[in-house]
């Protein structure tokens, strides 16, 4: 086993960095998929062009990453278009947009997302987050959506406290049935303990792969339900030293997001 | 059309041919001045319990003098669309101006989710697709729009959007009520006296803002004469018959960015979310910042002419300005 350390953050940056494909659109939503597709274009996937809610298609985004930041001169740089927001949801809606980039509160079997709140009044939440931004559109309409979330065990439930983003919602077909356009849905999630996809059949959610120095069961205690599990389970690969180089020297050296060792 | 499925929230909406009669009889036909400060932009077209709109992204190009005044003039009941507010919506449920959300993607810090978590601020559910489409719809002169979005979600059921069986293809599509609101605050590059303003670099969705509600305030960094204009009209974004006000804001987005012109202010920004812990501090806050500055030059001379130099310094201006 490689001894590489590193924090869960970068784990997840650089397994899902690896996943983005060359060539293909990506959605990028605000925070850690801001990180993983810089990484990813400076490594892996050098011609994806990543396209913002806010208008901007093809920047080359100029790092450091600054938390919080958004549609600022950085995150926009030479971009190939600088358009607007109905203008990349109707892209999206029409099927232009490969990937779509999400973060979760809460993720359900079927990949379903909650972002918006945890307790189950939604008068008096126990806990507010900031809602759905772009992800319900997200998530509704990108061929192939990537949830990048935190691996802790009250995250995984079996009944999200909200609904927020559509994933399979409760099996084969239901997407479909609810009106959502066809063929899209979650493909992956990675977690700072593995990666999941979701089986063909069922939809339900799948185990791919644990991360270096974890076991299945040690995936399963902390997770609420328990998952499909795929023939053979892969091990994650840690991250690189080139990996790491980049994301604590160029990408993020505050370590805002990948969290310090 | 068949109706399934109704969202349970309340919500703003406006008639077309109502919005058609304001426009007929209160929208200016010819080019006027409508240069103003603040102060009676503020007094002069926002009234309690108005619905107010804003175009920002995140940290990015928001109104934010003018949000500041706002909660000087101690407005209430405010009925926000929170779409991609970081600050804004924070600011103004902090300075007790607001009762009611819709949210997009609302950040901010404790202070603003605790009044949602106690219940004091109503949030309804939205994305931010979706409340730029309602803008859109509010824009064509349409009581509503039919969207693929908030379907199979409990998004929907906590909106104000309802399901119906589309006519064409026989599935689901939700439709998505227009939105209209009674005021929009949108801060630009620059702008002529008449409101023909300009806007650089990609934005959320500030033609849709201006162009679907009732009345439009616009601070702008830089005036500059409708001969500038009339030069290069391809880069005019609002038109000013759009327009009620212009109001002569640099530095307006402070502590946001002004792509091209001036950078974020994290230090302000961090600032600000500290205080959102502790609501003593806040009232500090809010005291120093908003209520004892007279007015906008106010409060950047409490910034300092170094600290907007130093923003400005770091700022890329290839792609606005260049």
């Amino acid at each position: 086993m490689n001894k590489i350390a590193c924090t869960p953050e970068e784990l997840m940056i650089c397994t899902a960095a690896r996943l983005i494909p060359d060539k293909r659109t990506c959605f990028i939503g605000y925070g850690i998929p801001q990180i993983v597709i810089i990484l990813a274009q400076k490594l892996y996937a050098p011609n994806a062009c990543q396209v913002y809610e806010y208008g901007a298609i093809g920047p080359e985004v100029v790092p450091p990453f600054r938390r919080g930041m958004f549609s600022d001169s950085r995150n926009n740089y030479r971009a190939v278009a600088w358009t607007y927001m109905n203008t990349m949801f109707a892209h999206a809606c029409l099927g232009y947009i490969d990937y779509g980039f999400l973060g979760a509160a809460q993720i359900d079997p079927y990949g379903n997302i909650n972002s918006t709140q945890i307790g189950l009044d939604h008068s008096r939440p126990k806990i507010r987050f900031p809602g759905s931004g772009g992800a319900n559109d997200v998530a509704s309409y990108c061929w192939k959506t990537i949830t990048i979330m935190k691996h802790e065990k009250e995250r995984f439930v079996k009944k999200l406290d909200f609904l927020t983003s559509p994933g399979y919602l409760d099996g084969p077909g239901a997407r479909e049935k609810a009106g959502l356009p066809k063929g899209a849905g979650p493909y992956r999630l990675v977690t700072s303990m593995g990666l999941f996809g979701f089986d063909e059949k069922t939809k339900y959610m799948e185990l791919l792969a644990v991360a270096p120095e974890y076991s299945k069961e040690d995936v399963f205690k902390n997770m609420n339900f328990e998952p499909l599990v795929a023939k053979k389970i892969e091990e994650l690969k840690p991250p690189t030293e080139e990996e790491l180089r980049l994301l604590r020297e160029e990408i993020d050296p505050d370590r805002g997001i990948i969290g310090k060792i | 059309m068949q109706i399934i499925e109704s969202g349970i929230s309340s919500f703003k909406f406006t008639d077309p041919d109502e919005m058609r009669e304001w426009v007929r009889d209160h929208k200016t036909r010819c080019l006027e001045n409508k240069l103003m400060t603040e102060q009676e932009a503020i007094e002069g077209f926002v009234k309690d319990g108005d619905y107010l709109a804003f175009d920002l992204a995140v940290l990015v190009r928001g109104p934010s003098s003018l949000e500041r005044e706002i909660v000087r003039q101690r407005k209430k009941n405010l009925f926000l669309a929170g779409k991609f507010s970081f600050m804004d919506c924070a600011l103004l449920v902090v300075g007790g101006c607001v009762t009611k959300i819709d949210c997009g993607f609302m950040g901010g810090g404790a202070s603003h989710f605790r009044a949602i978590e106690k219940g004091e601020v109503e949030v309804i559910e939205w994305s931010n697709g979706t409340i730029s489409a309602r803008f859109l719809a509010g824009a064509l002169g349409l009581p509503f729009i039919p969207w693929r979005g908030l379907l199979g979600t409990e998004t929907l059921k906590y909106s104000a959007a309802k399901i119906a069986v589309d006519p064409f293809t026989g599935k689901k599509i939700t439709l998505l009520p227009a939105l209209n609101p009674d005021v929009a605050l949108i801060h630009a590059n620059q702008c002529d006296k008449y409101g023909n303003a300009r806007i650089f670099g990609p934005g959320c969705i500030p033609i849709e803002v201006a162009t679907a509600s009732k009345k439009v305030i616009i601070s702008t960094e830089e005036i500059i004469d409708i001969e500038e204009i009339r030069k290069a009209p391809a880069k005019t974004t609002i038109p000013y018959y759009l327009v009620d006000a212009v109001v002569l804001a640099p530095f307006g987005g402070h502590p946001g960015a002004v792509p091209g012109l001036y950078d974020a202010d994290f230090g302000h920004v961090n600032e600000f979310l500290k205080a959102e812990k502790d609501p003593a501090a806040m009232e500090k806050y809010l005291d120093k910042y908003v209520y004892s500055c007279k007015n906008h030059q106010d409060y950047l001379d409490r910034i300092g002419r170094s600290k907007l130099e130093e923003l400005m310094k770091k700022e890329i201006r290839e792609g606005y300005y260049e």
